[in-house]
């Protein structure tokens, strides 16, 4: 019944992802490739979170407004388990432990936090999860930022970043000679790519079972799950928890595509900008946020050489608002041509929050 | 205690000054097919509300099964063999009809993450019983030609027969009804009502809420009046027709 339409879908959502990288090269004749690395390396990253935001408002009807937060215990605790230096001081730490064991606990830390967020704050409602999640989001951001004992606060975290590229295979050294691009960011852009693979393997497995049938439920009615013997706040907990992971790991990747951590990286824009790319890909989907991330950071980054290209007499601060116009009005297009999303169906569309 | 599956003493509940329910003593018997009628805002949907575990009493006790209930979660009661239907139709919307009956029917150990994840082959087996009880239970009510249509694309009759579905695909000791018939066209009201006379034969014990006068006198071995949340009349349909209380809860006083 549906197989065509998803190809169809998924046809058009490869076809607006290949145009919009085209317009990469074609708006800079030079140095595109660079260019075009640096963008599927945010693209990776955030499309991992929207992956993970998606479990919780695609699958479970969750108003997650603090995602920035999950992405931001993942990346603190990994980041202060390792050798690092942070502070004013930046007095370096020798002492640590390796990367895959700092990143699964940073993962299962980030998992924790949902748990801990969601014990008080599941049974809330809709819009009232939404406050409670972008107060708690907040909060853990001031608190990072005034213990500046451990996580370096307003000064930030350095010097970590080569515990990760210690890990970084020969071969990228190679071609990124060859590419002239910079070799510790095409480690960190496989490794977002690598770990989008694992995950939506993950969730592929996992949309149709039985435990994803249950997050549906929830998602459509909470007072019939429960009537029907099904306990929803503990499903809740645990659709909070894996989004959280999730988001976890991509918090992690930003600290090294970035070099140094600071906590300005975990404003509220960051989540608005994953909600973006969750409604841009299609929300309740699996796939959409990657396409979504892709269009999206093509839109965010390749705008000013638009605006420069539009308006050739312009200086920067009338691009800089004409930017904005663009992204707005190429956002605003998208929505209205697809409102659900690239990969959304229509009978699924998920934005009407009761 | 005694035969009794349901027995309420001394509920009482209250929204702000307005006294919604305030039952002395109710009990209800395995087996029997019990309806509960009253006027508007007689208390009955909040009488079921706090059986099921939805709303909290203010004070007084719930037996199910000898066992203390007053305020144990909507799941554990369910999970105990109570289940209960709602007023405005509560079914999946975005999700298929087959879909609806599988979350349904599934135990709490076939839902679990892990098991999810690991895929083993007796999930696979488990699964696929599932689908074929849900089919069979589906093919009974009518809607089997909608298994993989979404629930909101249902009629407004067809998703009160995919909630009665969805409440028997686990074999329920108890069913409470809320306003089965509510909305529903005449010829489909007939079909409902000889499926809950079937349910009650096989020995399904059942609580019924419907405004549908004539249906609850055909069907009911008992029926118990409420009114303004207290319990005005409780016996066999001949004796609640003739009901000097009953009339009068329904029609007004006789001098007004």
């Amino acid at each position: 019944m549906t197989s065509t339409k998803i190809s169809f879908r998924f046809m058009f959502a490869l076809l607006v992802t290949a145009f919009s990288i085209y317009l990469v090269f074609f708006l800079n004749p030079d140095g595109a490739l660079r260019i075009l690395l640096n963008l599927l390396t945010f693209a990776g990253i955030y499309g991992l979170s929207a992956i993970g935001l998606n479990v919780h408002f695609g699958w479970t009807g969750l108003l997650n407004f603090g995602h920035a937060s999950f992405m931001g215990v993942g990346a603190y605790v990994t980041l202060l388990l390792m050798p690092h230096a942070a502070g004013r001081e930046g007095e370096v730490t020798t002492t640590g432990l390796p990367f895959f064991a700092a990143l699964i606990i940073g993962i299962i830390a980030a998992a924790l936090f949902g748990l801990l967020l969601g014990l008080p704050a599941i049974r809330l409602r809709g819009d009232y999860l939404a406050i409670v999640t972008i107060a708690a989001a907040e909060i853990f951001r001031l608190l990072v930022r005034d213990l500046e004992s451990i996580t370096g606060g307003v000064y930030g975290i350095i010097n970590y970043t080569e515990n990760f590229q210690k890990y970084r295979p020969l071969f990228i050294d190679n071609f990124s000679g060859n590419l002239g691009f910079s070799p510790s960011q095409a480690w960190v852009c496989l490794a977002a790519w690598v770990s989008i693979f694992f995950t939506v393997l993950l969730l592929k497995r996992l949309t149709n079972s039985p435990w994803g049938r249950a997050l549906r439920a929830v998602r459509e009615d909470e007072d019939a799950v429960r009537a029907m013997g099904k306990n929803a706040v503990w499903l809740k907990l645990q659709s909070f928890m894996l989004g959280a992971g999730i988001a976890g790991l991509s918090g992690v990747l930003l600290a090294f595509n970035y070099g140094s951590l600071e906590t300005t990286v975990f404003i509220p824009l960051l989540t608005f900008y994953v909600w973006a790319i969750m409604i841009l890909g299609g929300v309740g989907t699996i796939t959409g946020p990657i396409f979504g991330s892709i269009i999206f950071w093509v839109i965010i980054s390749e705008t000013d050489r638009l605006a420069y290209l539009l308006f050739e007499n312009a200086n920067g601060q009338q691009l800089a608002g004409v930017r904005f116009l663009l992204v707005g009005v190429l956002i605003m297009f998208l929505m209205i041509f697809r409102p659900s999303g690239l990969l959304g169906k229509k009978e699924e569309l998920l934005l009407d929050v009761k | 205690m005694s035969n009794n599956l349901i027995s309420v003493n001394n509920l009482k509940k209250s929204f702000g000054g307005l006294k919604a329910v305030d039952v002395q003593e109710l009990s209800f018997k395995e087996g029997e097919l019990t309806s509960i009628i009253g006027p508007n805002g007689a208390g009955k949907t909040t009488f079921f509300d706090l059986i099921s575990g939805f709303q909290d009493a203010d004070s007084g006790s719930i037996f199910l099964k000898d066992k203390d209930i007053s305020n144990a979660q909507p799941y554990k009661i369910a999970r105990m063999g109570m289940v209960r239907t709602f007023q405005l139709t509560k079914v999946f919307d975005r999700m298929t009809v087959m879909e609806n009956l599988l979350f349904s029917g599934s135990n709490i150990k076939n839902d679990s993450f892990l098991r999810s994840f690991i895929k083993l082959n007796s999930q696979k087996l488990y699964e696929s019983n599932l689908r074929e009880k849900a089919n069979e239970i589906m093919n009974d009510l009518n809607i089997g030609h909608m298994a993989n249509s979404y629930a909101r694309e249902l009629s407004g009759g067809q998703k009160k027969l995919l909630e009665l579905a969805r409440s028997i695909i686990n074999e329920p000791e108890i069913l409470l009804l809320d306003e089965p018939l509510a909305g529903v066209n005449p010829k489909l009201a007939e079909d409902i009502l000889s499926l809950i006379t079937k349910l009650s034969d096989s020995g399904i014990t059942i609580l019924m809420v419907e405004h549908n006068i004539e249906a609850v006198m055909k069907i009911s071995e008992r029926i118990v009046v409420l009114a303004e949340g207290s319990l005005i009349a409780d016996g066999i349909p001949n004796e609640i027709r003739t009901d000097s209380n009953v009339i009068e809860a329904y029609l007004g006083k006789a001098d007004e």
